[in-house]
């Protein structure tokens, strides 16, 4: 019960942001919104509300994939597909998630951390394993990936599959 | 007369390798004299690109590749994987397999807490709670191998169940160990509230209040030590928590204290769970059923983890190998939380606070401390712990 009613409060306080809304499994909802409103939108549902609290950040690559007609082989096709981040704030069993796409070709989003200092782990995962770039993060220093790792290079995303390939081109 | 300059930040670079702990992970304080202005931190010295391997596996290679996420609490990493993918395929494992499964994470719990009282009693310079403490958790390792035949990755889960049963010998063998390990916990508890020179690197150090902890998301024992009352176990009751139910320890103060208080009371917990999970074992199967291919979907598995929440972000796209794998272990969310509350302490006690959470990390080797003048001086992690215990001597 109080999982439904938590859920509610999360769609009530979202419902200015949200472009559609999702109930992926019962304890659960997920709001698609545009990244110009991630701000305000984490504001809204956990600065202002204290909704839970921020307990991941997914970032997915949804690469378009084309399959070969003679070959069978499966490759990326370039002209669709995006990227997206999933937050995800949890409030005992209840789960929201804010999902925000992004495009390949202006892969930037606000960072958070304003509201949130703790955020900062987070998004320096997705921005090195994904290419996403945080706009305003205090500290984008290297977190996982060694110290020579080439630039530009994102081991996270679909299209990569090996530094050798990478170096290639 | 000397020019007068701006005073420079001294950053005291702590990692990444560490020999008490087990990951390493690089911390830099920024300090003014003793007292710790800033904090950041560097990880990846073990990043192995799991979540990217895991793509290339099968959802059952993927079983055994998550098990090895950590080297501490592998049962909980399989078990939340097997929860989602289980979810996922819409099938449910049987009771007793539930029941088993609560059962390895308890025993996990027990071992993974006594291990961490012992870290933190080395770190504070108690070196005879710590080999105390190590010499009694070696029962519950005994015990988790009786079962599993395993002392690290118990692999304890199946996709659909469990592959150990549990019989009435192993059963006796586990209600002995518990009530051993229970009169030596009363015993721990005794110390760590009573006596008064580890009190004084215990008490009002490195305090989180509610608010912080609760805002930056801090999670298990580390949140519970400052009132936070966030347990997926309470929360979200997974396997055979509605039926075995835990109480939820808390505690107010947030301080280190705090945080060993929480941790020895939670064992009382798991020695009453276990019990009565040996004592009450449903009957029945152990696994059903899972399909090779998963259904299309997206599904969390959240899991209480002996440090925190652990969640798992499970994405399948039909096929036999999942389209994504996402891990978030806890101690990153306590982490950050501790870089924050790092701040306005002494140097010398970071070694504590950095312990306090429980960490699954990392760090240090070297400690290079800069003076305002040209000479500086090198310390290890052993040189750091010994100028935190002769700093409080």
């Amino acid at each position: 019960m109080e999982t439904e009613k938590a859920l509610e409060l999360a769609e009530s306080l979202m419902k200015d942001f949200a472009i559609s809304t999702n109930r992926p499994e019962a304890n659960r909802v997920d709001f698609v919104i545009d990244r110009k409103n991630l701000k305000p939108a984490v504001d809204a549902i956990l600065v202002n509300k204290h909704w839970g609290y921020l307990s991941a950040i997914t970032a997915l690559d949804n690469a378009l994939w084309k399959v070969d007609e003679t070959t069978k082989e499966k490759s990326i096709d370039p002209s669709g597909g995006s990227l997206e981040l999933l937050y995800h704030f949890c409030q005992a069993a209840a789960v929201a998630t804010l999902r925000v796409s992004i495009p390949y070709n202006d892969p930037k989003v606000d960072s958070i951390c304003g509201l949130i200092s703790s955020v900062s782990l987070y998004e320096r995962e997705a921005a090195e394993l994904y290419g996403i770039e945080f706009v305003g993060a205090p500290n984008t220093d290297k977190l996982l990936l060694p110290d020579n790792w080439p630039a530009g290079v994102y081991p996270m995303r679909k299209a990569f599959t090996s530094l050798e390939d990478s170096a290639k081109g | 007369m000397e020019p007068k300059t701006a005073p420079e930040k001294f950053i005291v670079p702590i990692g990444p390798q560490h020999p008490a702990l087990k990951e390493p992970g690089h911390f830099e304080f920024t300090v003014e004299g003793e007292v710790v202005t800033n904090a950041t931190a560097r990880l990846g010295f073990v990043h192995r690109g799991m979540e990217k391997g895991a793509e290339n596996r099968t959802w059952v290679q993927d079983l055994y590749l998550m098990e090895r996420v950590c080297g501490i609490c592998s049962h909980v990493h399989a078990l939340a994987f097997s929860l989602g993918v289980e979810k996922l395929a819409g099938v449910q494992a049987p009771p007793r397999a539930q029941a088993i499964r609560e059962l390895v994470s308890e025993l996990e719990r027990i071992h993974s807490h006594l291990l961490w009282l012992g870290v933190a009693a080395h770190e504070g310079g108690f070196d005879t709670l710590f080999m105390f403490s190590w010499r009694d958790r070696e029962t519950v390792m005994d015990l988790l191998e009786t079962i599993s035949g395993n002392r690290v990755n118990y692999s304890a889960n199946v996709l659909g169940g469990v592959k150990i049963d549990i019989n009435e010998k192993q059963a006796d063998a586990i209600r002995k160990g518990m009530d051993f390990l229970e009169e030596r916990t009363q015993h721990y508890l005794k110390v760590v509230t009573e006596d008064e020179t580890f009190l004084g690197r215990t008490r009002n150090i490195g305090v989180m209040t509610y608010e912080q902890a609760d805002f930056l998301g801090a999670i298990g024992p580390t949140g519970r030590a400052s009132g936070v009352k966030r347990d997926v176990r309470v929360d979200s009751p997974y396997t055979a928590y509605s039926d075995f139910p835990v109480n939820l320890v808390t505690h107010t103060h947030g301080d280190l204290e705090a945080r060993f208080i929480v941790r020895i009371k939670e064992l009382y917990e798991s020695y009453r769970l276990v019990r009565e999970l040996v004592d009450k074992m449903p009957a029945g199967e152990l696994t059903v059923k899972v399909p090779r291919r998963i259904p299309e979907g997206e599904v969390i598995s959240r899991v209480e983890a002996p440090r925190g929440e652990l969640l798992y972000f499970l994405k399948s796209n039909g096929s036999d190998k999942p389209e994504r794998v996402k891990v978030r272990t806890p101690s990153l969310c306590n982490w950050s939380s501790v870089l924050v509350t790092a701040v306005g302490h002494n140097l010398a006690d970071m070694p504590m606070i950095l312990a306090g959470i429980d960490p699954c990390f990392s760090c240090n080797d070297r400690v290079v401390t800069v003076n305002r003048k040209t000479d500086s001086t090198q310390m290890d992690w052993e040189d750091l712990r010994q100028y935190g215990i002769e700093y409080y001597k």
